[in-house]
């Protein structure tokens, strides 16, 4: 997540050193100057750099505004590592989604001493409090939702094998700007039951806590009796929600951390999208808390998107809220027994239980 | 009426302060930060107040769950049939999972919708919806 305030680092350092000189070879330039280079905050799970360079000599001529993304210190399960994540943002942007380019990867420790990717630095609000709460940033919340909706389609247009949505980019990628070891880069392949895949998944990662949570259990064996019987296999974000995405004179300027994307039910996108727990102060509106749900499904509709019934969006607002439960354990963990004392860690534990209180509504609504 | 504050006033007193006398002096990511003190004291005020019942009824309902549970599922908790919640919420989680309360849906939804509006009107209060 991008945030306007930054905690400033020095630009002549050893690091900003390592990365300019880095960077006049990945640019073929004569001179790379760093003129800020400050993280930016919000990144649980990913650190995110404000990266302004001046170049000199070669294509890139110019001063540029990047973000540079790399590993935080703690990673998390289930995350891509920086080269898949390059290489999906690399498939997604080729496909026409409105998302950061991505420029340069970096797979040689060396440099920063973990991966990094550098990819342009778009306009635009991404805190979902503020998003839902002041009508000068979405002026026209309906038209936002049909873009977010439009969006997600283009995302969901892209069917496996890999290997065919890599061959898209090479055609794609003729300026040489890029760093050409990605056939190098898979993704995990396809699951053969998205829900089951997910729900064992889940499972899985429940019982690596310490405790053990009923309420989610219940949940989950609800979705596996109830698991959909016919599905369609697609790239999905899963993290496409309001806070991850900029917003820019209220339009859509790019979606936000890749780092979850894979293979799956392209409804497991809409259920997060819409999910209760993803609307901030807008919980009213169902499409992540900037309008109805209908803009949201028209847009996503018009631009080629699968049908999404009632009963669908039920269903994996389910799935949202358990894995965002599960997820929010982990974070919990890492607060409790992980070594890593933070309020704002204790705090994300707490929410798990208007989770699991969101999750047995849904049941009950759904049920009767 | 007591004369001297216990746990839970001293938590709201001390927030209170904070929101009255700190808050205003702060922005940005200290801001953000004296907001996140302040939601945790309100839980933790809140929390000595209405926890030690809400995990006692929470034990309760897990207890009148697990009667529902075949005898042969039943048989194997009797050496911890006093468990500690801990141990029920896992017994019953294991139930779950296994397809032991399938049958159930009503009275097992109902009873854990119970216990997660209570840990709610501890954790977030403003989630609850009648």
């Amino acid at each position: 997540m991008i945030k306007d305030e930054t905690l400033s680092d020095a630009v002549d350092t050893a690091e900003t050193n390592a990365l300019a000189r880095w960077l006049e070879g990945a640019m073929h330039a004569q001179d790379v100057r760093v003129l800020r280079y400050e993280r930016l905050p919000g990144g649980a799970i990913q650190d995110n750099f404000l990266l302004d360079v001046d170049i000199r000599g070669g294509k890139w001529q110019g001063e540029h505004a990047f973000v540079l993304r790399t590993d935080a210190p703690t990673g998390v399960a289930a995350s891509l590592t920086r080269a898949q994540e390059f290489a999906v943002l690399r498939v997604a942007h080729a496909a026409g989604v409105t998302a950061p380019k991505p420029l340069f990867l970096c797979r040689d420790t060396s440099v920063l001493g973990r991966e990094f990717f550098i990819m342009t630095r778009l306009p635009g609000v991404a805190q979902g409090h503020r998003l839902t709460r002041e009508p000068a940033l979405v002026p026209d919340g309906d038209a936002l939702a049909r873009e977010l909706g439009a969006n997600l389609a283009r995302i969901h247009a892209i069917r496996p094998p890999w290997r065919d949505a890599l061959s898209r980019i090479a055609t794609l990628a003729t300026d040489g700007e890029h760093a050409t070891d990605d056939e190098s880069v898979t993704i995990a392949p396809p699951p053969a039951n998205p829900a089951l895949a997910a729900i064992a998944e889940y499972r899985g990662w429940l019982d690596k806590l310490d405790d053990a949570y009923p309420a989610l259990e219940w949940g989950l064996r609800w979705c596996e009796r109830h698991a959909p019987a016919t599905y369609n296999i697609a790239l999905i974000h899963r993290d496409y929600r309001t806070g991850n995405y900029l917003v820019d004179s209220g339009r859509l300027t790019g979606v936000l951390d890749w780092e979850f994307a894979g293979w799956g039910d392209p409804r497991e996108d809409i259920g997060w999208l819409t999910a209760r727990c993803w609307r901030f102060s807008g919980a009213d509106r169902e499409a992540g808390g900037i309008a109805a749900i209908e803009p949201l499904l028209q847009g996503y509709a018009d631009a080629g998107g699968i049908p999404i019934s009632r009963d669908d969006l039920d269903y994996w607002q389910v799935m949202a809220h358990l894995r965002w439960a599960i997820i929010a354990l982990q974070q919990a963990q890492r607060h409790m027994g992980g070594g890593e004392r933070s309020l704002e860690l204790a705090l994300t534990g707490r929410i798990v239980h208007e989770l699991e209180y969101e999750v047995l509504q849904l049941i009950t609504r759904s049920s009767r | 009426m007591r004369d001297i504050s216990d746990a839970a006033d001293l938590m709201t007193t001390a927030r209170e302060a904070l929101l009255r006398d700190l808050l205003p002096a702060l922005t940005g990511e200290r801001r953000y930060a004296a907001l996140m003190i302040a939601n945790g004291m309100a839980i933790a005020a809140r929390e000595h107040r209405l926890g030690t019942d809400a995990a006692r009824n929470e034990a309760a309902r897990l207890r009148n769950l697990l009667e529902l549970v075949p005898h042969d599922d039943a048989a194997k908790r009797d050496d911890k049939s006093t468990g500690d919640l801990s141990t029920l919420r896992s017994d019953v989680s294991a139930a779950i999972r296994a397809g032991a309360f399938d049958a159930d849906e009503h009275e097992v939804g109902h009873s854990l919708a119970h216990t997660a509006a209570d840990w709610v009107a501890i954790s977030n209060p403003k989630a609850l919806r009648t």
